[in-house]
């Protein structure tokens, strides 16, 4: 079982080194085989696209992502849905509780995993209106 | 000095599933030329090669022959690792997928879970690519993608654990086992276990779309409003590695929805196993996704990220009660 797992983790790693040489693989075929510099009358080959445009401030601003509130309520489910692996995985063995007990548990996870889409609902989360936001 | 088996083993997996996803990366473009041109009653790529057959050859030499620009202003180790970061664990996930009944890298016990670790770290690199470019429209599309991308892991996670719930195992190769026989034992029909679980498949289906950011969901790369988003600022190679990585994805995508769904290497009629159902499973799976990409048009991001929360979830919240109540209530 211990020499199983670190054949596993060897696979892995040989995946891993194989991706990186795979994504790295064509930079390099790209470096030797591409031009170096081109004739570049206007100094603009490094300028960032803006359709064509000089490009007008910076990207790196503030701006309002108003789908934030999704966000939260990923962290609450992505917990969660992990905590559900094992029981899900262990589920149908009969060994360990009493069916319908194994099933209210379910039941209430689930349950009280569902109020967050609930809450959310009610609080307006999935209604897009436009939000304006007074200082005052 | 000799080598031991299992080391030649390993490297002839590895470089057959290299070999294997850049044939794929290559020519799931063609196929998505070929097919979006016949769509459109056009007729494709035709002129390099029969049937335009050395397009993606034309199209390789080209990217590597454009000049790396890493344009100013921009970070630049994000920059640069971004693709490489989407390419990697898309390699990496195809350890456990088993094509065949002994045509599996390795067989891991928890590789479910295992390729959808993985298959989360993409979103970080176009994340990671699309901050770093310092492009407006990049920079719009990295928050896209990342709050598209969380919504649809969460149905997507679900689906599977009811499937879970039902194999009792995370180990691929056993959960192509356990459909063995007709087509009326691959879980799609497994009506027993779930009478939703068609409806399971679609869900899955729909997720598989939009975690590949695929039309009708592509709204990292949305052309014609942001230009290419997340790649806008790649040039030639870089944008290159993206797109086999993304097809990468695709392929992993489809491959999983097989073995989880549709039976995996099984036949419909029981008749010959092997790894040709598999491949003709996955290559219908993959057609599926080009074609629907070429008949539907993108979709708000409004409707996106609602479509997943309203519906996608609380249905596939209501499958997992029900299966777990078939399994142990009655």
């Amino acid at each position: 079982m211990e020499q199983q797992a670190t054949v596993d983790l060897l696979y892995v790693a040989a995946f891993f080194l194989g991706g990186l040489g795979f994504a790295i693989g064509p930079f390099v075929i790209a470096k030797l085989l591409a031009a170096r510099s081109t004739r570049n009358t206007q100094q603009k080959t490094e300028q960032l696209i803006e359709c064509g445009m000089v490009p007008i401030g910076d990207a790196w601003i503030r701006f309002g992502i108003v789908y934030y509130l999704y966000a939260l309520m990923f962290v609450a489910f992505a917990v969660d849905i992990l905590f559900l692996f094992p029981v899900a995985l262990v589920y149908k063995s009969q060994t360990l509780v009493g069916a319908l007990y194994a099933f209210v548990e379910i039941l209430i996870f689930v349950g009280i995993l569902s109020l967050i889409i609930i809450y959310a609902w009610k609080k307006g989360v999935f209604k897009w209106e436009r939000k304006i936001y007074n200082p005052r | 000095m000799s080598l031991h088996p299992e080391v030649i083993r390993l490297l002839i997996f590895l470089v057959g599933i290299i070999a294997f996803a850049a044939l794929n990366a290559a020519y799931l473009v063609w196929l998505e030329r070929k097919e979006a041109g016949h769509i459109q009653r056009r007729i494709g790529p035709k002129e390099v090669g029969p049937f335009g057959l050395l397009q993606p050859l034309a199209d390789g030499i080209k990217l590597m022959t454009k000049q790396l620009i890493v344009p100013a202003g921009v970070d630049p180790i994000l920059f640069k690792i971004a693709p490489i970061l989407v390419m990697v664990p898309a390699i990496m996930s195809f350890v456990t997928i088993p094509y065949g009944e002994n045509l599996v890298a390795r067989n891991i016990d928890i590789g479910l879970l295992m390729i959808f670790a993985f298959a989360s770290v993409n979103v970080l690199g176009l994340l990671l690519g699309a901050w770093g470019s310092r492009n407006k429209y990049a920079v719009i599309s990295a928050a896209r993608v990342v709050s598209q991308n969380v919504a649809y892991e969460i149905p997507m996670l679900i689906t599977v654990v009811t499937l879970v719930m039902i194999t009792g195992t995370m180990n691929l190769h056993e959960i192509v086992m356990q459909q063995q026989g007709g087509f009326w034992n691959w879980n799609i029909l497994n009506l027993a276990a779930s009478p939703l679980m068609p409806v399971a498949f679609l869900i899955f289906f729909v997720c598989m779309l939009a975690e590949t950011n695929r039309a009708p969901f592509d709204m990292a790369e949305a052309e014609s409003e942001l230009i290419a988003g997340a790649f806008t600022e790649y040039p030639g190679m870089g944008f290159g590695v993206f797109f086999m990585g993304e097809y990468a994805n695709i392929v992993i995508g489809a491959s999983v929805a097989t073995i989880l769904f549709l039976g995996g290497w099984q036949c419909p009629f029981g008749l010959f196993p092997g790894v040709h159902w598999f491949l003709l499973k996955m290559y219908f799976l993959i057609f599926t996704v080009i074609w629907i990409r070429w008949t539907y048009p993108r979709t708000t991001f409004y409707s996106l990220l609602n479509l997943s929360w309203k519906i996608l979830i609380p249905i596939s919240f209501f499958n997992l009660i029900l299966t777990s109540a078939m399994i142990k209530v009655f």
